[in-house]
C-alpha cells in the first residue's frame, strides 16, 4: 500500500478496546443479556455466534450507544457510549448488515460526505485509498451506489471504516447474502484490519467465516455468554465441532 | 456543532439538485409565476389605464351638461370606478368578484357593478393564476414533494442509524434538513420578493406594505417547511410521510378554505337586496316625499325653518324652500340607506371574523388576511371604496340641492310647466372624485395580528420539530 | 352444464370475496373511501340547505311584495294618471332553483336570484348586483361539483398509486405475476375500487335527488358525468401505475397530473379568455344609456314621441302630450334609452357568451373544466342561466 500510514489507526492505551463487564440488558422488564462479559484487544477479531434472539444485535446496540445497560459497565476504547455517545462513536466504525448509503451519491461522495459528518477531512488521495484498501474497483468509484450490489456497498462501508482510522469495527451480519468468493475476499479485508490493531467484534451466522477468520468465538444462548472458543493452531478452528456445538443449541 | 448541520444541508441541496421532481417542479413554479407576475402586473396597469379613461370620459360628461335644473343634475348623477391598489398585480384578493362601477344619483344608493364574477364562465371558480396563488397553493404542495423523504428516507434506508453512530445528532440532522428545505423556499420565494421591490422602487406601491407581504409569505412557507421536516420525522417510511402531507394539503388549502366560508354563509346569513330594497323604500316613503314641499311629513322642517328666517310664509323666505326640502329629504334618506349598508357590511365583516377564526385550524385564512388586507384587496378596503363613493354621491347631491336652494326662486321652482335652468359652468365647481386607500395604520392593525397568528404556528411546528428529533434518537435500537 | 355455471358463479363471487377481504385489511383504503362518502354526503346535503335557503328566501318575499304592491296602490289611488302607480311599482322577479341546483351552486352564489325592476330603464337595472360577501364567495363553494371534481381524483390517487407497487415493494408481484390469470388480478382490484368510489359519490346524490325530486333525465346525465369523470381518473392512474415505478414515484406522478389538470391548466386558461375576450361593453352600455336617458330632457318631447310611435305604432293615436309633464313621455325616453344601447347590449351578451363557448371547448382537453360545465348547465346555475333570467326579466316587463 503507497499510504499505509494513512489506514493505520490510532494507538490505543487500554488492554481491551472493546469491553463488557457484567452488563445487563433490558427492554422494560424482559431482561435480554445476563452478566454479558465480553473483552476484545487491538488487533482481535471476535466473532459473536447466536440464534435469532440470542442478544447479539441487542450487545450491538449497547456498544453503539442506542442501549444503555441496566448494570455493569461498556467501555469502548475506555469510554461509556451510554453517557459519551458522542466521544464513544468517534472510536469505533459499525457497518450495519444491509449498508445503508445514499443513493443518489458515488462512492467516493459517499465517504466524503460521512467523513465529514464524523468531523474528519481528508483528501481525495486518502479515500481513493481507503476504497481501493476496502477492495473497490477504481471504475466504481465515481458511480452512484444505487446500481451497486451488496458486496459493493459492504466494501464501501470498509473503507469508509479504514478511512476513520477508528481502533474499532463492529460487525453486523457482515457475510449473510454474500457469495463464497466475496466472503474470502472480506475475511482478507478482516485480517488486514486485523494487522493494523483494530479490535473486532461481528455478529454472525456464519460459522464457516467466523472459524476462517476470528480469533475467538463466542457463543451466545438466550442472553448469556455460554461458551468461548480460541483458535489454536494451523487449523485454528476444530469446525465439525463447532458445528455440532452451534446446530445442537439451535 | 452548526459545521455538521449546514453539512447536512448543503447534502440535501444537492441531494435536490438531483431529483428531477425537485428541479422540475421548481423550473414549473418558477415559469408560472412569472406568467402569473407579468399577466397581474399587466392587467393591472390595463384596468388602471381603463379605470382612469372611463373615470375622465364621466367626468367631463358630468362637467359638459348643458344648463339644467340642479335636481335634474342629480338625477343625471355620476359614476366612479374604483381605481387598483397596486398591489392588486400581487395579490387581486376579492377584485374580480366585486364591481369595479358605481353609478350616483340622488335618493338612491346603487350596487358596485360589472365584476368579472358575473362577467365570466365558471372557469373562474377554479382560482386565478396570480402570484399570491401560486405561494399560497401551490408552492406548499411543492415543499411537500420537495421534502417528505428528507428524514423518513434516512429512517427507511438505515442511513439515520449509520449517522446517529458516528456521533450526529438527531437535532443536527433536523436542523439540517430544515436549513435545506428553507434554502430552497427562499429560492421559490425570490421572484415574488423582486416583484414587490420592483413595484414598491417604481413607487407605485408602499414599502410596508410590501414588507409586511414578503414577511407573510416567507413566514408561511416557514411554516410548510417546518410541516415537512414535522411529518417526515414523524413516519417510519416515506409513503407515509408523502400521504400524510398530502392529505394535510387538502384539508387545509383546498377543502377548508371553502368549506368555512359556508359554514360561516350558514351561520351568519345575509339580507337579499331585494327585502332590503322593500323595506329601504318603505322607511323611505315615511320619510315624505322631498319632491314635495308641501309634503305634511316636512311640516315641522317648514315651522323650524319659517322660525329661523323670522318670517310668516315659505314665498317670503330669501332661499328656495322647495331646495330646502331636497336637501333636509336627502340627510334623512342617506342616514336610512348608510344604517342599511352599514348593517349589510357589519354582517360580512362579522361573517370573515367567523372564518378567520379558523386560522387554528387552517393558517391558510391568516394568510389570506395578510395578503389580502396589506395588498388592499380585502372588504375592508371595497367597503371603504363604497362609503366614500357614498360620501362623495351626498356630497354631489346636497351639492346641486344648494344651488337649487341658492339659485332658483320658490316660486319659479314650483310654477308648473315652467324651464328652471342654471348655468352649465356651476357643473364644474364640484371636486373630482378621489379614492384615499386605508391607511397604512389601519391595514397593519389587521395584517399584524394575522402575521402573529403565522408566527404562533411556526412555534408551535417548531416546537413540536424539536420534540420529535429527541424522540427519534430513541426510536432507534 | 349447469354445475359448471354454478361452479364459475361461486367462483366469481368468491374473488370479490377475497378482495374485499384483503381491501378491508387495508384501513387506509377503506378511511379513503368512508370519507369521500362523508364528504359527498356532507356536500349534497349542504347543497340542500342552501336550495332550501334560496327557495325560503323566494317564498318570504312573495308576501313582502304583494304587501309593497298593495301600499304602492294605495299612496297613489287618487292620483292623476297611471304614471304614478306605474313608477313607484316594482316588479318581482326570481329565478327559482333547479331541481339539480343542489349539487352545483354556480353563480347563484353572488349573480341575484331574486330582483325588484322598474318598468322604466331596464338596462340601467339588469346588471345590478346581490348583497353577497365577496371574500366567502372566492376560494368556491363546498358543494357536489367540488367534491367530484377536486377531491375524488385525490381519493382515487390514494387508493390507486400503490396498487402494484405496493406488492412489488413487499415482494409479492413476482408470485402473483407467476398465477396463472395473474394479470387478471388488477383489472379485478381496479374495477372494485371504480365500484366503490362511484357507490360513495353516489349514494348521497340519489338521496338529494329523491329529496329534491330531480328529473330522471337530469340525474341520469349527471350519473353519466359521475361516472366518465371517475373512470378517467381510474383510467389515468392504471395507465401510470403499470409503468412500474416506485409508490412514491407514482403517487408524485398523479399528483402532478391533477395539479396541472385542476389548479393549472384551467386558471390559464381563464387568464387567456379574459384577455382574448375582453367585455367592457358593460361600463359603455351603462354610459350611453345614461346619456340617451337624460339627453332627452333636451330634445323637443314631441320629436321624442315621434320617434317612440315609430317603434310602437300601437301607441300613435293616443292622446297629444298637455303643456306640464306628462308620465307618457318620460316612459318614452326611458324605452328609447334602452333601445339606443341595444347594439352595446348586444355585444356585452356577446362577449360572455363567447367566453362561455371558450370555456367550453377547453372541456375537450380539461376533463375537469368539461365535468364542470355540464354540471351546472344541468343544474341550471352557469352563466347562461344568469343570462336567461335576464332575458326573461326583459320579456316579463316588456309586457
Amino acid at each position: 500500500m503507497v499510504n499505509n500510514q494513512a489506514l493505520s489507526p490510532a494507538a490505543t492505551s487500554v488492554e481491551y478496546v472493546l469491553d463488557a463487564v457484567n452488563a445487563v440488558a433490558a427492554y422494560g422488564s424482559k431482561t435480554i443479556l445476563h452478566q454479558l462479559n465480553l473483552h476484545i484487544r487491538p488487533g482481535e477479531i471476535y466473532a459473536l455466534l447466536g440464534a435469532n434472539g440470542a442478544g447479539k444485535t441487542t450487545t450491538l446496540s449497547l456498544f453503539l450507544g442506542f442501549l444503555a445497560p441496566q448494570s455493569g459497565s461498556i467501555r469502548v476504547n475506555g469510554i461509556d457510549p451510554g453517557t459519551h455517545p458522542a466521544e464513544a462513536r468517534k472510536q469505533f466504525a459499525y457497518i450495519p448488515e444491509n449498508v445503508a448509503l445514499y443513493e443518489h451519491l458515488t462512492a467516493r461522495e459517499n465517504v466524503e460526505y460521512l467523513l465529514d459528518l464524523a468531523g474528519q477531512r481528508e483528501t481525495a488521495d486518502t479515500i481513493a485509498n481507503s476504497l481501493a484498501a476496502a477492495g473497490l474497483a477504481p471504475a466504481a468509484f465515481d458511480r452512484r451506489v444505487s446500481g451497486f450490489s451488496k458486496g459493493m456497498r459492504q466494501k464501501v462501508a470498509i473503507g469508509l471504516a479504514l478511512a476513520r482510522k477508528v481502533p474499532a469495527l463492529l460487525l453486523d451480519e457482515p457475510t449473510s447474502g454474500l457469495d463464497p468468493q466475496a466472503t474470502t475476499e472480506f475475511n482478507r479485508l478482516l485480517s488486514l484490519l486485523r494487522q493494523q490493531n483494530v479490535a473486532i467484534l461481528m455478529v454472525t451466522h456464519d460459522l464457516l467465516s467466523a472459524a476462517d477468520v476470528a480469533d475467538r468465538i463466542g457463543f451466545l444462548e438466550a442472553g448469556r455468554l455460554v461458551e468461548e472458543v480460541a483458535a489454536e493452531g494451523q487449523d485454528r478452528f476444530d469446525v465439525r465441532l463447532l458445528h455440532r456445538r452451534y446446530a445442537g443449541q439451535a | 456543532m452548526m459545521k455538521i448541520v449546514l453539512r447536512i444541508a448543503r447534502e440535501e441541496c444537492r441531494s435536490l439538485l438531483r431529483n428531477h421532481v425537485a428541479v422540475l417542479g421548481t423550473l414549473l413554479l418558477t415559469v408560472l409565476m412569472l406568467i402569473a407576475s407579468l399577466n397581474a402586473w399587466e392587467h393591472q396597469r390595463n384596468s388602471a389605464a381603463e379605470i382612469a379613461r372611463y373615470q375622465t370620459q364621466s367626468n367631463h360628461e358630468f362637467e359638459s351638461q348643458p344648463d339644467r335644473h340642479p335636481h335634474r343634475m342629480a338625477h343625471y348623477g355620476h359614476f366612479l370606478f374604483r381605481p387598483l391598489n397596486a398591489l392588486a398585480a400581487f395579490d387581486p384578493g376579492i377584485s374580480a368578484y366585486t364591481g369595479n362601477t358605481l353609478f350616483l344619483e340622488a335618493h338612491r344608493q346603487n350596487s358596485a357593478n360589472f365584476g368579472d364574477v358575473r362577467q365570466s364562465s365558471l372557469l373562474l371558480r377554479f382560482g386565478q393564476l396570480t402570484p399570491a396563488f401560486v405561494l399560497q397553493v401551490l408552492a406548499p404542495l411543492l415543499l411537500v414533494f420537495v421534502g417528505f423523504s428528507g428524514i423518513a428516507r434516512e429512517r427507511e434506508s438505515g442511513t439515520l442509524r449509520l449517522l446517529l453512530t458516528q456521533g450526529v445528532s438527531s437535532q443536527q440532522l433536523v436542523l439540517g434538513k430544515l436549513a435545506a428545505l428553507s434554502a430552497f423556499t427562499g429560492l421559490i420565494l425570490l421572484p415574488a420578493v423582486l416583484m414587490l421591490g420592483v413595484l414598491a422602487l417604481t413607487r407605485e406601491s408602499a414599502w410596508g406594505m410590501s414588507l409586511v407581504l414578503i414577511a407573510g409569505y416567507a413566514v408561511w412557507l416557514l411554516l410548510w417547511s417546518l410541516m415537512v421536516v414535522f411529518i417526515s420525522s414523524l413516519c417510519q417510511r416515506s409513503r407515509d410521510a408523502l400521504l400524510g402531507l398530502l392529505a394535510i394539503w387538502v384539508v387545509a388549502i383546498i377543502l377548508l378554505p371553502r368549506w368555512v366560508p359556508d359554514l360561516a354563509n350558514a351561520a351568519i346569513s345575509l339580507p337579499t337586496r331585494f327585502e332590503n330594497e322593500i323595506t329601504i323604500q318603505k322607511e323611505y316613503l315615511a320619510l315624505g316625499d322631498s319632491h314635495n314641499p308641501n309634503d305634511p311629513k316636512f311640516a315641522e322642517f317648514r315651522d323650524q325653518v319659517l322660525k329661523q328666517y323670522g318670517v310668516s310664509r315659505i314665498e317670503d323666505l330669501p332661499v328656495n324652500f322647495k331646495g330646502l326640502v331636497g336637501m333636509e329629504g336627502e340627510r334623512k334618506a342617506s342616514a336610512l340607506f348608510n344604517r342599511y349598508a352599514k348593517k349589510a357590511f357589519d354582517l360580512q365583516t362579522a361573517q370573515n371574523g367567523f372564518v378567520d377564526d379558523f386560522a387554528w385550524l387552517s393558517p391558510l385564512f391568516a394568510l389570506k388576511r395578510l395578503s389580502m388586507s396589506a395588498a388592499g384587496t380585502d372588504l375592508q378596503n371595497f367597503r371603504s371604496f363604497l362609503e366614500q363613493g357614498e360620501q362623495y354621491r351626498y356630497n354631489l347631491v346636497q351639492g346641486l340641492n344648494k344651488l337649487q336652494t341658492e339659485k332658483l326662486s320658490y316660486v319659479d321652482d314650483t310654477t308648473k310647466g315652467k324651464e328652471n335652468r342654471i348655468d352649465r359652468s356651476n357643473w364644474q365647481t364640484f371636486p373630482e372624485f378621489s379614492f384615499k386607500p386605508s391607511s397604512s395604520w389601519s391595514t397593519l392593525k389587521t395584517a399584524l395580528p394575522a402575521l402573529g397568528t403565522l408566527v404562533l404556528w411556526v412555534m408551535l411546528l417548531g416546537a413540536l420539530t424539536l420534540l420529535q428529533s429527541l424522540r427519534l434518537a430513541r426510536a432507534i435500537k | 352444464m349447469s354445475t359448471g355455471n354454478q361452479m364459475s358463479k361461486s367462483h366469481h363471487m368468491s374473488w370479490i370475496t377475497h378482495e374485499l377481504k384483503l381491501l378491508q385489511r387495508a384501513y387506509l383504503s377503506i378511511l379513503a373511501l368512508l370519507l369521500l362518502l362523508a364528504l359527498s354526503g356532507l356536500a349534497v346535503w349542504s347543497g340542500l340547505q342552501e336550495i332550501r335557503h334560496q327557495q325560503t328566501t323566494i317564498a318570504r318575499l312573495a308576501p313582502l311584495q304583494a304587501e309593497d304592491l298593495a301600499a304602492v296602490a294605495h299612496t297613489y289611488a287618487d292620483a292623476p294618471d297611471a304614471g304614478y302607480p306605474a313608477y313607484y311599482t316594482f316588479y318581482s322577479t326570481w329565478d327559482a332553483p333547479s331541481d339539480a341546483a343542489f349539487l352545483a351552486i354556480g353563480t347563484r352564489d353572488s349573480a341575484p336570484y331574486v330582483l325588484r325592476v322598474r318598468a322604466l330603464g331596464l338596462q340601467a337595472q339588469l346588471y345590478e348586483g346581490e348583497i353577497f360577501n365577496p371574500e366567502l364567495a372566492l376560494p368556491g363553494r363546498f358543494d357536489f361539483a367540488f367534491v367530484l371534481i377536486y377531491l375524488t381524483p385525490l381519493f382515487i390517487i390514494a387508493l390507486m398509486h400503490d396498487l402494484i407497487s405496493g406488492e412489488q415493494q413487499t415482494g409479492r408481484l413476482r408470485l402473483l405475476a407467476s398465477l396463472p390469470q395473474g394479470r387478471q388480478v388488477w383489472f379485478r382490484r381496479t374495477s372494485l375500487r371504480f365500484m366503490l368510489v362511484l357507490l360513495s359519490l353516489i349514494i348521497p346524490v340519489l338521496l338529494g335527488a329523491v329529496y329534491a325530486d330531480t328529473s330522471p333525465g337530469a340525474l341520469a346525465v349527471i350519473l353519466a358525468v359521475i361516472a366518465s369523470y371517475v373512470a378517467f381518473w381510474f383510467g389515468l392512474s392504471l395507465l401510470l401505475i403499470v409503468r412500474g415505478w416506485r409508490s412514491v414515484t407514482n403517487a408524485t406522478a398523479l399528483m402532478s397530473v391533477w395539479v396541472l389538470l385542476t389548479l393549472v391548466l384551467p386558471t390559464l386558461a381563464n387568464v387567456a379568455i379574459l384577455r382574448a375576450v375582453p367585455v367592457h361593453q358593460g361600463v359603455d352600455l351603462m354610459l350611453a344609456q345614461r346619456q340617451a336617458v337624460h339627453g332627452a330632457w333636451e330634445v323637443p318631447r314631441e320629436d321624442t314621441m315621434q320617434r317612440f310611435y315609430a317603434h310602437y305604432p300601437e301607441w300613435s293615436n293616443s292622446a297629444p302630450l298637455p303643456q306640464v309633464f306628462h308620465w307618457k313621455w318620460y316612459f318614452a325616453f326611458h324605452q328609447l334609452g334602452d333601445e339606443s344601447v341595444a347594439p352595446q347590449a348586444q355585444a356585452y351578451r356577446a362577449g360572455l357568451l363567447q367566453r362561455q363557448e371558450w370555456s367550453n371547448r377547453l372541456g375537450w382537453l380539461l376533463p375537469g373544466v368539461a365535468a364542470q360545465a355540464i354540471l351546472h348547465r344541468i343544474a341550471d346555475t352557469d352563466l347562461l342561466a344568469q343570462l336567461a333570467y335576464q332575458d326573461q326579466i326583459a320579456t316579463s316587463t316588456a309586457r
